[in-house]
């Protein structure tokens, strides 16, 4: 400060440098109209300056200069004195704002003024106007920082409350042989809730609104001082630093290829939900607001607005994007369908806003790779579902199924076919042009919904059709004919009640339904037919000697004992099913038996009747109760 | 071609009867032999576009000041250069899978072991691309740093406000440059890093993150991930075909790979990367070889660029040629703006206003450069993502021996 205090010398020429200034200012001001408002601003300033240092310069020499020079003084003690300070100036109140940007014009005053003056200047001037320009590049490196500081100190966060991810939803565990997904899989719709959640946090501010006028102050004095580079890397690396940060609260991890490649079915799968939740509410959400505050701090200049908010996305984006294009890298796995199927249909949600963050050339190469991940995952995600069938189809048992109930295949598949309704958009949009054998190939009078003949619809019935194929597969395994009506029953029961009992119903249509129901009361009267039509041959006598009639009542008994021995092991797990299994073989064995006593008890004599008819009638109640260990014909008497 | 199961054991017994060195092949082996020369011959020929230097005045030192304003050829590891490798590197990708075509009728056992090997290669590729854009994107950082030096200096009269913000500019510029910080720790005797690392230590203040060049560009693959250690995991299990197989399907697929690797080594060479070790370990080409002799050859040079970087400044990624050029010119301006005292004489300005020319034209060169070199990148990623799906479709349909 020392050169600074030495006196400016007093010299003649200066009003006429005063009023070459004045000139160039006006000059300056009339030519161009695209100045900046900042600019023109100064540009004012400095004019009414001129003028009053114009007009006292005439009436008495020095003062003007003294005056300069004490304006310029106090203006770098202002800059200086915030150097080193570390809270914000923002924080000192508005004065004190006003104050430091008042300082800033006095500096850049001179240094337009100085700019104006023709080249022979005396030393004494050049030296205020380097000070000048050090106090400048001082003033804009304080900004700088206030404008870190002020981001970072106001920055406002989309509540992580309302974006954790949603976990009601049972996953689909990883099972090669079809075992896990049971009846116990809820399928709640809260894809719909989400999109609540998203809309109303749609126009969040990421920085708190009251602060944003200073910033815009800040960028456009910087922009004035053509500090805007600085301005830019500034506002950058706090943006992106807090949206890294952003990705770390909402867990996000980052994973290379190699990691996405070798990870556990599980991990991926709570990855993948996450990256479908947090794709969503980057593009939605995050990056909508960031877009919103770099066009309220820079819409002035629109096209640094657009290159800021691109640098500030672009490396979290790309990591997202890096995932997706991870993942379509795994196999086809049909438990991973669900899964690829969230991810397919948010990437083709979020296209339009993807297209609207990134609309001119600059940010093209983001929004093709959006367009380009969702074709892939479109691909992939056809290709997995289509591969669900040949799984199915593949399917190979070599031993028959333990007690004719319902086999986990067909639970498999079922409990999966239900989580796929939710899908029905998009996997209609998916299969549109895929071909496949439908069991209801024309609309015929019974169904009249459009959904039945979509092609999502054709596609699930033609899968449940390759079901029906290896079910009959496994069906021929059994050596008991009876018990082969029994498994197919029960399965093709399971089937009905599972496509009647969701939305499922309105894709397989009723017709659909009504088939599958008289296929499985086909297998009930195959059951009865072939499990008791021998039998009760045996109590149809003609005339029958005393001792024929005896060896008849014998052999009932022991056909009855054999068949009790087996289908107490046999399983009906639908318990209407197996009531009404109950009633129709009592109502057929019981009559029939209570006739032949009836008719022949007395000749038979009663010791040598095993079972009384209430006997039979309870024993029945046995059958199909799938019980684990043979059971003793006396315990049984238990209802 | 439609018979694959009789041509499976006609294949079998040729392994065995080539064990006898007895030359005995049928058509198809022919034609399997023909199209690895043919391949041979194209990566050879190839390869050896990048290397040759038509200009005289153009010596081994392309960082000189000669090679700085358009050259005729482009020099090693700069932009263009650069832009070329990966075009090579595209057209023998093609020619591969053109190889790998008319081998997969064939499928043996031995290609059963490398096709996953590779497919494994290809997988680290991947995240070396996706770490090789982000490390564009740290040059594209240090661009921006030399262009506000750039506007600072173009000041006139040039005083001292321009010249702090100039210096400003620089101080992050070369600490960019050199990578990290740790860097010039190690080389704590000179008094020039020193210097810079307390200019940089005053300005920045009150910054929370670190702006310094590649600082902000942290972890972009994953925890812990490390480019130098991918590619010695590439290179590790690399082993040239010998025998009966250097002839067979293997060898391609060995060539492939070898190519690959030499590609991303030199990609990390030139970008800066997320990586834990500094030097990069040459692969083990075998120099005998037509096909890898001009790819041996742009090892060494590549090399030997190294060395003389960490002979300079502690080595590290970052010698794409604008960078070590930006990094010279820097190095100078940093200088003069030390010295600087107000106010300059017309000599000095006239000096330093050439230098800053000469940094201008970089930074005009490389924004153009850099969004192209990133897009090409990003391309050979993509062809990545393709081959290895279509090697893995290969593995899928091929009948198990």
């Amino acid at each position: 400060m020392a050169e600074f205090d030495t006196k400016l010398p007093v010299s003649g020429e200066k009003n006429h440098v005063f009023e070459a200034c004045h000139h160039v200012v006006k000059a300056l001001r009339a030519s161009d109209n695209n100045l900046d408002a900042n600019l023109r601003k100064l540009l004012s300033d400095l004019e009414s300056h001129l003028l009053t240092f114009g007009i006292a310069d005439t009436k008495v020499e020095d003062a003007g200069f003294s005056e300069i020079k004490e304006r310029f003084k106090e203006a770098v003690k202002i800059i200086r004195s915030w150097e080193t300070n570390h809270s914000t100036i923002l924080e000192a109140g508005l004065s004190e704002v006003n104050q430091f940007f008042q300082a800033l014009y006095d500096v850049q005053s001179v240094l337009v003024g100085f700019k104006a003056l023709p080249i022979k200047t005396n030393q004494k001037e050049k030296d205020v106007y380097n000070q000048a320009t050090v106090a400048l590049d001082i003033a804009m490196l304080r900004l700088e920082k206030e404008l870190r500081d002020v981001l970072h100190q106001h920055k406002q966060h989309v509540q992580p409350e309302y974006l954790a991810v949603s976990s009601r939803r049972k996953d689909i565990v990883y099972d090669e042989s079809f075992v896990s997904l049971d009846d116990e899989v809820v399928v709640e719709a809260s894809s719909h809730e989400d999109d609540q959640q998203i809309s109303d946090f749609s126009n969040s501010d990421l920085v708190d609104p009251s602060v944003i006028p200073h910033i815009k102050a800040i960028a456009n004095v910087m922009f004035a001082c053509e500090y805007d580079q600085a301005f830019c890397e500034a506002f950058i690396s706090v943006q992106r630093e807090a949206l890294d940060e952003y990705m770390v609260t909402l867990e996000m991890e980052r994973f290379s290829f190699v990691d996405v490649l070798k990870m556990e079915w599980e991990d991926l799968n709570g990855a993948m939900r996450k990256w479908t939740r947090v794709i969503k509410i980057i593009t939605q959400v995050y990056l909508a607001s960031e877009k919103q505050l770099c066009g309220q701090i820079l819409g002035d200049f629109e096209s640094i607005s657009t290159a800021c908010l691109i640098e500030i996305s672009k490396d979290t984006v790309l990591s997202l994007l890096n995932f997706g294009e991870a993942v379509v890298l795994r196999s086809r796995k049909p438990e991973m369908l669900e899964r690829f199927l969230s991810m397919y249909e948010v990437s083709a949600e979020i296209l339009v806003d993807v297209d609207n963050l990134f609309p001119d050339e600059t940010g093209s190469f983001l929004r093709i790779a959006f367009h380009d991940l969702s074709k892939k995952l479109a691909d992939h995600t056809t290709a997995t579902f289509l591969k669900f069938k040949d799984a199915i189809a593949s399917d190979e048992s070599a031993r028959p199924f333990h007690g004719g109930g319902i086999h986990h295949l067909t639970r498999y598949v079922m409990n999966y076919l239900k989580l796929l309704p939710e899908y029905t958009d998009t996997l209609n949009s998916l299969l549109q042009n895929i071909h496949v054998d439908d069991s209801i190939p024309e609309k015929t009078g019974e169904d009249v919904l459009p959904s039945t003949f979509s092609p999502m619809a054709r596609h699930l019935r033609s899968i449940v059709t390759t079901l029906e194929s290896s079910l009959e597969r496994k069906a021929q395994l059994y050596a008991d004919e009876a018990l082969k009506s029994i498994f197919l029953m029960n399965n093709f029961r399971y089937m009905v009640q599972k496509v009647k009992g969701s939305e499922l119903r309105h894709l397989f249509g009723d017709e659909w339904i009504r088939k599958h129901i008289a296929s499985y009361q086909r297998n009930v009267t195959n059951y009865e037919r072939s499990s008791w039509s021998s039998i009760l041959a045996l109590l149809t006598e003609k005339n029958d000697s005393v001792r024929t009639l005896r060896e008849r009542c014998k052999l009932f008994s022991l056909a009855f004992d054999d068949v009790y021995k087996n289908q107490t092991h046999w399983s009906v797990p639908d318990p209407e099913l197996r009531d009404d299994l109950h009633i129709s073989t009592s109502v057929k064995v019981v009559q029939s038996y209570r006739g032949f006593l009836g008719r022949n008890a007395v000749r038979i004599g009663e010791k040598h009747i095993r079972y009384t008819c209430e006997d039979i009638e309870n024993m029945l109640l046995d059958l199909f109760e799938c019980s684990p260990s043979p059971r003793s014909l006396l315990s049984s008497r238990r209802r | 071609m439609a018979r694959p199961t009789e041509f499976q054991g006609s294949f079998l017994s040729r392994i065995s009867i080539r064990r006898n060195q007895i030359v005995s092949m049928d058509v198809n082996h022919e034609h399997e032999l023909e199209e690895l020369e043919y391949f041979q011959k194209h990566v050879a020929e190839r390869f050896s576009e990048l290397i040759t230097s038509p200009s005289p005045h153009h010596s081994s030192s392309s960082l000189s000041d000669a090679a700085a304003v358009s050259h005729p050829s482009d020099p090693i590891l700069s932009i263009p250069w650069l832009q070329n490798l990966l075009d090579v590197f595209m057209s023998c990708e093609a020619e591969f899978k053109a190889v790998l075509s008319t081998t997969q009728i064939s499928k043996s056992q031995s290609l059963e072991r490398v096709l996953p090997e590779m497919l494994d290669r290809i997988l680290k590729a991947l995240d070396l691309c996706n770490a090789v854009v982000n490390g564009i994107d740290s040059v594209r950082q240090s661009r921006r740093l030399a262009e506000i030096a750039v506007t600072a200096l173009k000041q006139r009269p040039l005083c001292d406000g321009s010249v702090r913000r100039a210096k400003r500019a620089l101080t992050s510029l070369l600490i960019g440059l050199n990578a990290d910080e740790r860097r010039d720790r190690n080389s704590g005797g000179s008094g020039s890093s020193n210097q810079r690392r307390t200019t940089s230590r005053s300005w920045s203040f009150g910054t929370r993150s670190n702006v310094t060049g590649g600082g902000s560009y942290g972890q972009v693959v994953s925890k812990n991930w490390s480019a130098t250690k991918q590619i010695q995991a590439m290179v590790a299990n690399l082993v040239l075909p010998r025998g009966a197989e250097a002839s067979g399907p293997v060898m391609p697929v060995y060539i492939m790979s070898s190519v690959m690797v030499l590609v991303m080594w030199v990609l990390v060479a030139a970008v800066p990367c997320q990586t834990s070790s500094i030097l990069v370990a040459p692969l083990p080409l075998p120099k005998h070889q037509s096909w890898a002799s001009a790819a041996v050859n742009i090892q060494e040079r590549i090399g030997e660029e190294m060395k003389r970087k960490e002979k300079r400044c502690g080595g590290g990624g970052g010698l794409m040629e604008e960078m070590q050029r930006m990094e010279k010119i820097g190095l100078s301006l940093m200088e003069f703006a030390e010295r600087f005292r107000y106010p300059a004489d017309e000599e000095e300005e006239a000096e330093v206003a050439e230098k800053v020319d000469e940094m201008e034209e970089i930074c005009r060169g490389l924004e153009v450069g850099l969004e192209d070199l990133q897009r090409q990148v990003r391309q050979v990623f993509h062809r990545l993502v393709r081959s290895r799906i279509e090697i893995v479709s290969v593995l899928d349909q091929a009948p198990a021996i």
